[in-house]
């Protein structure tokens, strides 16, 4: 198809100039003298029929891969043939459609008065009286009822009805305070095995959970073998950490104390643990400091014990809230 | 042109027609509404039908999520799977991520109606962006338009919520993820957010039982149902207000030049539709989008590398991760890290963008009204606060991705989110001025093509009238509407965003 | 894990199973044989030696007395070494040695190992634990739990790989063998921690790599995977070729003006 291009014409002035289209727009927009019946095609009966075969060409690939997509669901459907059918079925709908609409069909430019969006003066002068009607009753006496009455009894009803939004979830209560972790819990992995304290090797990394307690939320805990690198601990947990031969195992909560998600990405060279989300990071050997990135406050560490029969126990729970900060968290 | 059987054809049609609308009519008196319904005049520029891309991605959003629904299962009862996909067999999951596992492996088309969906998503959110911009850098936002300036933003940020939702509700470790920085964002608010954060999951996280529940409610009727209400709205409003036009030759503040709604622009919309259908059913059954049955179940315990959100969430994604590590605790309280990119930022930015017609209004000293649009270099100051802004955005979605990228370019994060960290602030400061030399410049250029006369040459005969030749009227035999351009051609451009009020006339025949 | 006597008599059984070279069940066989490890010495001795001292004692580069052949084999077939210099990082590259090389190096280092002490851990035989995706396929998914809960996180739960910190890139497990995935996972190639016996059982390993090579080689159901890095480049694709394609229809269907 040669390419043709409309003209963009303007078959009416129907500016301010005229004067005629800005007060008597009809029927809302168009102005009667304008006649659009004109479309590319119209005068050669040839090509505007050999545009239609063009666009029931299109349409004929259209049912085609509606056929397509029949055969495709029932042996099975698959994913890749029903994308490329559907493409090619609203691809050759639409391209129809639109040489239709572009060779076919009339509608070229044409310009209207906009007319006026607004109402006239009359007309809001009279919805003022119309209005003053109700609010002059509404607010007879000074508007005892309204204003004295109607006002507080609204918002005592108002508050009755928030009251019902309570029930939407228990109050928070100490839950953010603790976790499952008990004083004697057993270290034990995602499947139900008990850590024993030889079981990590120098440089290991593990999830560990509170037995009995296996993917709790809060309580997902890491456990690594830091070998003979002390870690420096904060005032008060330095007992936190287990020493057993060539191995220091610690722990720490695995939940960021930025926006919680699970802290585990460990770097063995600079001994730091990373978050997969906001990349905070944290200096494992100086108690899980943050030395980067948007969180604030250091892992809390687990304190360990090794029970003689040398399985990992926890001494107690964490001794501060796990996870991300909230209003009143140092409040315990 | 016609033969005597299509006359006799068309007059049968014509009393066919005529009996169907004086039905209609008997009943509604709709005949007036719908004439100067079909009659109404559209501008059909390019870049006007963005907004319309963006609604039929909603059609699509809402077709593709109602088949989706019917197999969805928002229980977090946990089951064991048993399927096709084997990695998964015998895994221990919450009932919802087993159903999307179900929709995706074992309902026919089900995988690519869930992909289409998706991909919808990620269109309807980029088309709303590109439809915004387009708004705020014309000044299509300006009197009488404000109100739709309002419902229009209202729009992204429910459209936004409800993307988010909906990218949720399949509890596998991505979205998971994000739920939890979600839970961690409300919890940090100060005074309320342990408690609200406790009522909106319905205990601490991941919540109760009824929290996919309360969320796919959410996501399927309250969101979809705002989104329905206030589109319509949007049209409504449009369609009362007529639709804004740029300065060009013939077109005043007072007419509107455009072709009818029917028949030709109602088909070409349909086209669209059907463009819009093809890009997103493409992709949904050629591109792999959000592969749960690879991210797994959600575990708290669990992460992966790349957790992102999807795209148009980025920017608080971004924002968070560039927030340095403070948090502010005294008298035995604290205001937790997350609140500041988490929820003041953005609250911020909303603000100022829902205020922006006003501030706009202070900035030009303009209360008056407009349906010329402006063109960006006109409004310097406007265009380059638009492009700050963009930069600012573009920044922050960036520092979403920094471990893809540090991993693509082999750059450390900490150095990409230090960059980033000055990006925020030098890159729209530097965005801006450019964009302000830029405008400048081309105000001196004076190269718009909207300052010609489109499609054809004027040329002056003996008698001193202006003719337009277009070149293409020889070609296509369209020979019965030539047309003179009476008086001035359109050079009179005064830069102020009024167009010239250039008359044309229809012409003699045969130009 | 279990009680340590348990651990302790696996451990032992696995540094025999290394010890002997002969490889029943769940390692693979290392030469013993004379001719390939002095093959494998003058290899060493041509190519590794500068680093590693002779005799594998370690100078510019670690000592390599009880690496175990597991490292040998992975650091060799990975391409990350040799080094053209001690001051690079090691990553993955074409291997510089061609496998019967590789296997006389391995077999030099075993022999070194055995010679000075405990060896490290021995070359899983990982073999696949579904041929094709039909039946039930138990350690399919038990891979996958182990790789979700202790992989992903830096590996991204595709497999294409993520960032650590100061600059170190995680590589992608996309093109990995599986023997090489379960080396990794024993050897520990810094900065990635290692996960001995205790932690996992062979078994486990042998399921979390054949996890990996599966999720790598099982075409995407949903078509071009791009990449498999996530919403990253799926809202790349969204918005710079689904809304420009439209937006190009848009100035087809449009004026220009």
């Amino acid at each position: 198809m040669a390419e043709t291009k409309f003209p963009r014409v303007f078959t009416g002035a129907h500016g301010p100039e005229d004067g005629a289209g800005e007060t008597t727009p009809w029927p809302d927009d168009v102005p009667p003298d304008q006649d659009d019946t004109w479309y590319p095609l119209r005068d050669d009966p040839w090509r505007a029929r050999r545009m239609e075969y063009v666009i029931a060409a299109f349409w004929a690939i259209t049912a085609l891969c509606g056929l397509g997509l029949i055969v495709v669901y029932c042996t099975g459907g698959e994913a890749q043939y029903e994308g490329w059918l559907l493409l090619g079925a609203f691809a050759t709908l639409g391209t129809g459609l639109l040489l239709w609409a572009r060779y076919l069909l009339p509608g070229h430019d044409i310009a209207a008065s906009r007319g006026h969006h607004v109402s006239d003066p009359e007309e809001r002068a009279a919805i003022v009286e119309s209005l003053s009607r109700g609010t002059d009753s509404l607010m007879s006496r000074r508007g005892f009822l309204v204003k004295k009455v109607l006002v507080p009894v609204g918002g005592i009803f108002g508050v009755a009805a928030i009251f019902p939004l309570a029930s939407l979830g228990n109050r928070p209560g100490r839950a953010l305070y603790h976790t499952k972790w008990y004083s004697g819990a057993r270290l034990v992995t995602e499947d139900g095995q008990a850590l024993h304290v030889d079981d990590i090797m120098v440089d290991g990394i593990l999830t560990v959970f509170p037995e009995g307690y296996i993917n709790d939320s809060a309580s997902a805990a890491v456990v690594l073998n830091v070998g003979g690198a002390l870690v420096q601990a904060r005032h008060g947990q330095a007992d936190f950490e287990v020493v057993s031969g060539a191995n220091g195992i610690v722990a720490f909560s695995k939940i960021c104390t930025h926006a919680g998600c699970a802290v585990s990405l460990f770097n063995v060279f600079s001994m730091q643990l990373i978050c997969p989300c906001h990349q905070s990071t944290f200096n494992i050997l100086q108690d899980c400091e943050p030395v980067f990135g948007p969180a604030s406050r250091p892992l809390p560490q687990l304190p360990l014990l090794v029970r003689p029969d040398g399985y990992l126990i926890a001494a107690t729970d964490f001794v501060e809230p796990v996870g991300p900060g909230f209003w009143n968290r140092s409040g315990d | 042109m016609s033969t005597v059987a299509e006359r006799s054809a068309a007059r049968k049609r014509a009393q066919l027609e005529q009996k169907a609308l004086d039905w209609a009519d008997d009943r509604l008196g709709s005949s007036k509404w719908l004439r100067s319904a079909m009659d109404k005049i559209f501008p059909d520029h390019w870049s006007f039908m963005v907004g319309e891309i963006a609604m039929y991605c909603f059609v699509i959003l809402l077709a593709t999520g109602i088949y989706l629904a019917l197999f969805y299962n928002a229980s977090s009862t946990v089951v064991v799977y048993h399927g096709p996909y084997k990695p998964l067999d015998g895994q221990s999951m919450t009932e919802a991520f087993a159903s999307v596992i179900n929709i995706s492996f074992s309902v026919r088309a089900g995988l690519v109606m869930r992909q289409a969906h998706h991909w919808a998503a990620v269109i309807f959110m980029a088309a709303i962006t590109f439809h915004m911009g387009r708004i705020f850098f014309t000044g299509a936002f300006r009197r009488p338009r404000e109100i739709n300036w309002i419902i229009g933003i209202t729009l992204l940020l429910v459209a936004m919520l409800e993307g988010f939702s909906g990218y949720s509700l399949p509890d596998d470790l991505l979205s998971g993820s994000g739920l939890r920085v979600v839970f961690s964002i409300v919890q940090s608010i100060p005074f309320v957010g342990p408690w609200l954060a406790f009522n909106l999951w319905g205990g601490a996280f991941p919540g109760s039982g009824v929290f996919f529940e309360r969320l796919f409610l959410i996501h399927e009727f309250l969101f979809p149902a705002l989104l329905a209400g206030l589109l319509g709205g949007h049209l409504a409003i449009l369609w009362h207000q007529k639709h804004t036009d740029f300065a060009g030759p013939g077109k005043t503040e007072h007419n509107i030049v455009g072709s009818r709604l029917w028949p030709q622009y109602a088909i070409k919309s349909q086209a669209l539709l059907m463009f819009v259908a093809a890009v997103i059913f493409g992709l949904g059954g050629l591109v792999q989008i959000n592969p749960i049955w690879v991210f797994g179940p959600f575990e708290a315990a669990r992460s992966s590398a790349g957790t992102q959100p999807d795209w148009y969430v980025g920017w608080l994604d971004g924002a968070l991760r560039l927030w340095p590590h403070w948090e502010f605790r005294s008298f035995g309280h604290e205001i937790a890290n997350p609140f500041f990119p988490g929820i003041l930022l953005p609250g911020l930015v909303f603000t100022v963008i829902y205020a922006w017609p006003w501030i706009d209004k202070r900035l030009y000293a303009d209360y008056e009204e407009h349906n010329l649009l402006d063109r960006p270099r006109d409004k310097p100051l406007r265009t380059a606060l638009g492009v700050a802004a963009l930069v600012f955005f573009i920044d922050l979605t960036l520092a979403s991705a920094t471990d893809v990228i540090g991993n693509g370019l082999q750059i450390s994060f900490e150095r990409l989110i230090e960059i980033l960290q000055y990006g925020s602030f030098i890159g729209p400061i530097v965005g801006g001025l450019v964009a302000y030399r830029a405008c400048i410049l081309l105000q001196g250029g004076n190269v718009h093509p909207i300052q010609r006369p489109v499609g054809g040459t004027i040329v002056r005969d003996e008698r001193g009238a202006y003719h337009t030749l277009g070149a293409s009227h020889g070609e296509n035999g369209h020979e019965g509407e030539g047309h003179d351009v009476d008086g001035h051609t359109g050079n009179g451009h005064t830069g102020n965003g009024h167009g010239d009020e250039t008359t044309l006339e229809r012409g003699p025949a045969g130009g | 894990m279990g009680p340590g006597a348990l651990v302790g008599a696996v451990m032992a059984v696995f540094a025999v199973l290394v010890w002997s070279g002969s490889a029943p069940a769940q390692t693979k066989p290392v030469s013993t044989a004379p001719v390939h490890i002095q093959a494998g010495e003058a290899l060493y001795n041509a190519h590794c030696a500068s680093c590693h001292g002779i005799g594998g004692v370690g100078s510019k580069g670690p000592e390599l007395l009880n690496v175990g052949a597991a490292a040998a084999d992975f650091f060799l077939a990975t391409g990350r070494m040799p080094l053209a210099s001690p001051n690079l990082e090691p990553v993955s590259h074409k291997p510089y040695f061609n496998p019967s090389q590789i296997a006389d190096i391995v077999a030099y280092i075993n022999a070194l190992d055995v010679e000075h002490g405990t060896p490290g851990p021995g070359i899983l035989d990982v073999t696949p634990a579904c041929a094709n995706a039909t039946g039930n396929c138990p350690t399919l998914s038990e891979g996958n739990q182990l790789f979700l809960l202790n992989c992903a996180q830096c590996h991204d739960a595709s497999g294409a790989g993520g960032m650590l910190s100061h600059g170190y890139v995680v590589p992608s497990l996309r093109q990995a063998t599986r023997t090489q995935i379960a080396e990794a996972i024993r050897v520990g190639p810094r900065p990635m921690p290692n996960f001995g016996p205790g932690q996992f059982t062979n078994q486990q390993v042998s399921a979390i790599a054949d996890y990996v090579y599966y999720l790598a080689h099982t075409p995407d159901p949903g078509g071009l995977g791009i990449a498999n890095f996530g919403p990253v480049p799926e809202g790349f694709v969204g918005v710079i070729f689904g809304l420009g394609l439209l937006l190009l229809v848009s100035r087809l269907i449009g004026n220009r003006g």
